[in-house]
């Protein structure tokens, strides 16, 4: 039995040094989470509002969005809605275009990832370039994020120094970070100076104000935002909240969570179009207002894209986000991947050991793992259940079900504990490829019960 | 019907049962020393913080952090040293150049060295454009964490605000902690007495 | 108080050990403890893969052979931690479900409810405790190292009962062995990795033995301990507070 997961792990795993340095890397970030998360004594706290902000908000979204694109509305910002992320694609290249736009700068957004944006805007003759760091290195390779905070996380300073020399002119061997960084700051800052229009995601929608709240470490929400006067902003419906003082409760625990850090450096606030210039919201259901109908699931739409669950996931941090099938790792791209299509990203199942650690460190407090297991409830009916699983669970409930089957079978399978070391380990024996079998005991407990030999 | 009209039934039709808004009055953390707090954090997300002295000129003391800045951008009619107004530049790319920008802070959030900084000039640019920011701060302006700055500004009208904490900053090569990615690669926050 | 001892699947046919250790030490306690026969499985295996419906008539024979038991004990967090958590919805509708509320590994039992204070046993080696994620996450038998809450292990409690132990505990103090059921099966590069790096956590504390509450954890660990040469030996927690008995 394996899954497109399981053997793109497999492969991952096979370069033991980048595998370690990718678990350890990750598994730092966690570690700094935990060190924030303890200094401060209200931190429980803070998750349980913040589970129970997301939780009356989106059980109300259709006010709150109401309200929101009201407010929006009133400080003079244009507000459009998209059903689906062809509609979204198309509202923003039809504002480019009355904009006579033709270079796109954008900050992060992960929104945009999911509705292939850029590629729909490229094929039109856009010319589109990613701002922050880490997503302008996988945009020059031409390859995607594999984490939705750190999406270069697994690229090495190496590959980088060769991507610059070769697009960016600078000098040949140098893989020093600060050099490169530097060399990107130029490269960019150009961009920025000739750009068109900007782009940002939202990390959150502030009803009461109408103001889109952005946080970057970089800087380049704001600079994208700053030179060109067209400024089109991209937000998930879910992404509304109440008030100003909902928005300190997820702020306190948003960059914690996601890099261990007490704050991103930029957190701003866009309520007006700059003077002289336009700005645009473009809300985004693409089946968002469908998993509020999904009595087991609608809890995923809490969720503040922090990736400290994929942070402390040790599936993930020994597998990638290459080794997923849906453009989210981790625990939440599970479930976020299933409820997009159960059909093409059931692969992504298998990712977990239902360790829990996930529910732990999650700021909304999602039901990341018990999610999970329920997904796999759901796979016979789909039509996905792996068929050694379900051959082996269904000889496990008949041998189960019957005790004097259950005996039987147990004085035979000493048996195994002799057998050829061949016949034992092979392709077939999925346990034996890292492991030695366990032995079977000579006396079972209820055989030793029945011969008065425990007391 | 139309794609707002559609979004919204739908989600109408999907609510099951709703949960109510919690109470949100949690005081959070608080420090004995607010002041301390507030500079010791701001130096551990790499800026820099330097007291006025009370004799002291603010236009002297930025002369002597950046003694090699020559364009230095700033609205405030206190700072005589600024050679480019924000409010009065052509366009917002005309700030490229700018060394250093002068703006003031409106408050201080000790837990994460946090500066609220309502746009008080034309061109927004002058917080992100520059090699380098100074942040003039009251001591008598920083609070003890986010509720409580949020608190101070709600009710505030502004086109556009911003909490900066410490430089530009990115780790997305190689997780190694670099200054200066797009924007400030250095910030210096003057406290002020008043 | 009367007690029904519940002996897991795999506890029966590879630890037996493990339940008789478990038997001797409540024993030893003055338990009136009994041994219904019979005994199969929790249904967590089939759960876990995606068939807990094929678990729905092992809970029901689960409830009928617990029926007149104070508490159901079992020296396995992780088959405690199903049966409670996931008894109540699995009979929903079906059968009014007592069992989950009885439901305790032996750990959360010696500590919660006997609140023993005194053990004869002498154990005199170091230990590197493992601490199994359904027991800490689903039982909640130490506290969580993602949490900011007071810190405690109740099994450190216990085993600081036994003469002459010293007890570790490994970096990463709970971060999973990657067994997981069957995932140790249909991920098994990334399981292995797993028990690897979580043996090597152990290994690095100086211990000469790794203890937890969940033989399954061990079992693994302990399979790929002995496939690499691993110089390290496995025991349940509660085969060191059975020591001497």
């Amino acid at each position: 039995m394996s899954t497109k997961h399981s053997k793109a792990a497999a492969r991952f795993l096979s370069n033991e040094e980048g595998s370690q340095w990718h678990n350890q890397s990750i598994w730092y970030v966690r570690d700094k989470r935990d060190t924030l998360s303890k200094g401060l004594p209200e931190w429980e706290e803070l998750r349980n509002l913040s589970s129970d902000i997301k939780r009356h908000t989106v059980t109300h979204l259709d006010q709150y969005l109401e309200k929101f694109a009201l407010q929006a509305e009133a400080n003079g910002v244009i507000v459009h809605w998209a059903k689906d992320a062809g509609e979204h694609n198309q509202i923003v290249y039809d504002i480019l275009q009355q904009h006579q736009a033709k270079k796109l700068v954008k900050s992060k957004s992960m929104l945009t990832e999911e509705c292939h944006l850029n590629d729909f805007l490229i094929s039109k003759g856009i010319d589109v370039v990613e701002t922050d760091l880490g997503e302008r290195i996988l945009q020059l390779m031409n390859i995607k994020p594999s984490h939705i905070v750190m999406p270069a996380i697994h690229i090495k300073r190496e590959e980088v120094g060769k991507l610059f020399e070769e697009k960016l002119h600078t000098e040949k061997g140098n893989s020093d970070p600060t050099y490169l960084t530097k060399a990107a700051r130029i490269h960019l800052r150009n961009e920025f100076m000739s750009a068109d229009a900007g782009m940002t995601g939202a990390n959150f929608g502030v009803a009461a104000s109408g103001d889109i709240v952005v946080c970057t470490n970089e800087g380049n929400a704001d600079m994208s935002t700053s030179m060109p006067k067209l400024h089109i902003v991209s937000m998930g419906i879910e992404k509304v909240i109440p008030d100003y003082a909902s928005l300190s409760v997820f702020l306190r625990l948003l960059a914690r969570s996601a890099t261990g850090q007490p704050t991103t450096t930029y957190t701003s606030h866009f309520r007006k179009a700059r003077p002289g210039g336009e700005m645009h919201i473009i809300l985004v259901d693409n089946g968002r207002s469908d998993i509020l109908g999904d009595e087991l699931h609608w809890e995923t739409l809490k969720c503040l894209r922090c990736g400290a669950c994929m942070n402390t996931c040790p599936v993930y941090r020994r597998s990638g986000g290459y080794s997923y099938t849906y453009f989210i790792p981790g625990p939440i791209g599970i479930n976020l991947g299933m409820l997009r299509s159960p059909q093409e990203y059931s692969d992504n199942v298998s990712a977990c050991s239902l360790c829990c650690s996930c529910d732990n460190v999650c700021p909304a407090k999602i039901n990341l793992s018990e999610q999970i297991y329920r997904w796999r409830q759901s796979f016979d009916t789909i039509g996905k259940a792996d068929k050694m699983k379900k051959a082996m669970s269904y000889g496990m409930s008949i041998i189960f079900n019957n005790p004097g089957l259950y005996r039987t079978a147990l004085k035979f399978a000493p048996i195994i504990n002799k057998l050829p070391h061949g016949l034992i380990y092979n392709g077939l024996n999925a346990w034996g490829q890292g492991r030695e079998l366990p032995s079977f005991a000579k006396h079972s407990f209820e055989e030793l019960w029945k011969k008065g030999q425990v007391k | 019907m139309n794609s707002k009209d559609a979004i919204l039934a739908n989600i109408k039709k999907n609510i099951r049962h709703t949960y109510d808004k919690p109470e949100i009055n949690i005081p959070g953390i608080h420090y004995p020393d607010v002041i301390q707090q507030f500079i010791d954090i701001s130096e551990t997300v790499g800026g820099k913080v330097e007291k006025l002295a009370q004799d002291d000129d603010v236009n002297d003391l930025i002369k002597r952090c950046y003694p090699d800045a020559k364009k230095i951008a700033s609205s405030l009619p206190e700072i005589t040293i600024a050679t480019t107004n924000p409010n009065t530049v052509k366009q917002a790319q005309d700030l490229n150049d700018t060394e250093v920008t002068v703006v003031r802070g409106e408050w201080g959030v000790a837990e994460n060295g946090c500066i609220w900084i309502p746009q008080a000039a034309k061109e927004k640019a002058a917080y992100f454009i520059c090699e380098y920011l100074v942040i003039l701060l009251s001591s008598k302006r920083i609070v003890h964490n986010m509720h409580e700055a949020y608190q101070k500004i709600q009710f505030n009208d502004y086109g556009f605000g911003t909490f900066i904490s410490g430089p530009s900053k990115t780790a997305d090569i190689e997780q190694a902690l670099v200054m200066g990615a797009q924007s400030a690669r250095g910030v210096t926050i003057i406290l002020t007495d008043e | 108080m009367r007690i029904g001892l519940f002996i897991p699947c795999y506890v029966n046919s590879l630890f037996p050990e493990v339940g008789v250790a478990a038997y001797k030490l409540l024993k030893h306690l003055d338990v009136d403890v009994d041994y219904p026969l019979n005994q199969t499985c929790c249904g967590q295996p089939m759960a876990n893969a995606g068939f807990e419906n094929k678990a729905i008539p092992l809970a029901k024979k689960f409830e009928e052979m617990f029926k007149g038991y104070d508490y159901v004990v079992a020296p396995s967090a992780s088959c405690a931690a199903f049966v409670k958590l996931n008894y109540p919805r699995l009979l929903e509708g079906k059968h009014f479900c007592q069992t989950s509320d009885k439901m305790m590994d032996i750990c959360e039992f010696l500590h919660d409810v006997l609140k023993v204070r005194t053990l004869p046993g002498i154990f005199p080696h170091k230990v590197s405790l493992h601490n199994s994620c359904h027991g800490v996450r689903e039982l909640n038998l130490s506290s969580a190292s993602e949490l900011n809450i007071p810190t405690y292990s109740k099994i450190k409690d216990l085993l600081s009962l036994v003469e002459g132990i010293t007890v570790m505990e490994p970096d990463h103090v709970d971060e999973c062995c990657g067994f997981g059921g069957m995932f140790s099966i249909e991920e098994p590069e990334v399981s292995v990795r797993m028990g690897t790096d979580k043996i090597n956590n152990h290994l690095a504390t100086g211990a000469e033995y790794i203890t937890g509450p969940d033989s399954s954890c061990l079992m693994h660990m302990q399979g790929i301990a002995r496939r690499t040469g691993k110089p390290i030996k496995f025991i349940h927690v509660v085969e060191i507070l059975a020591a001497g008995l």
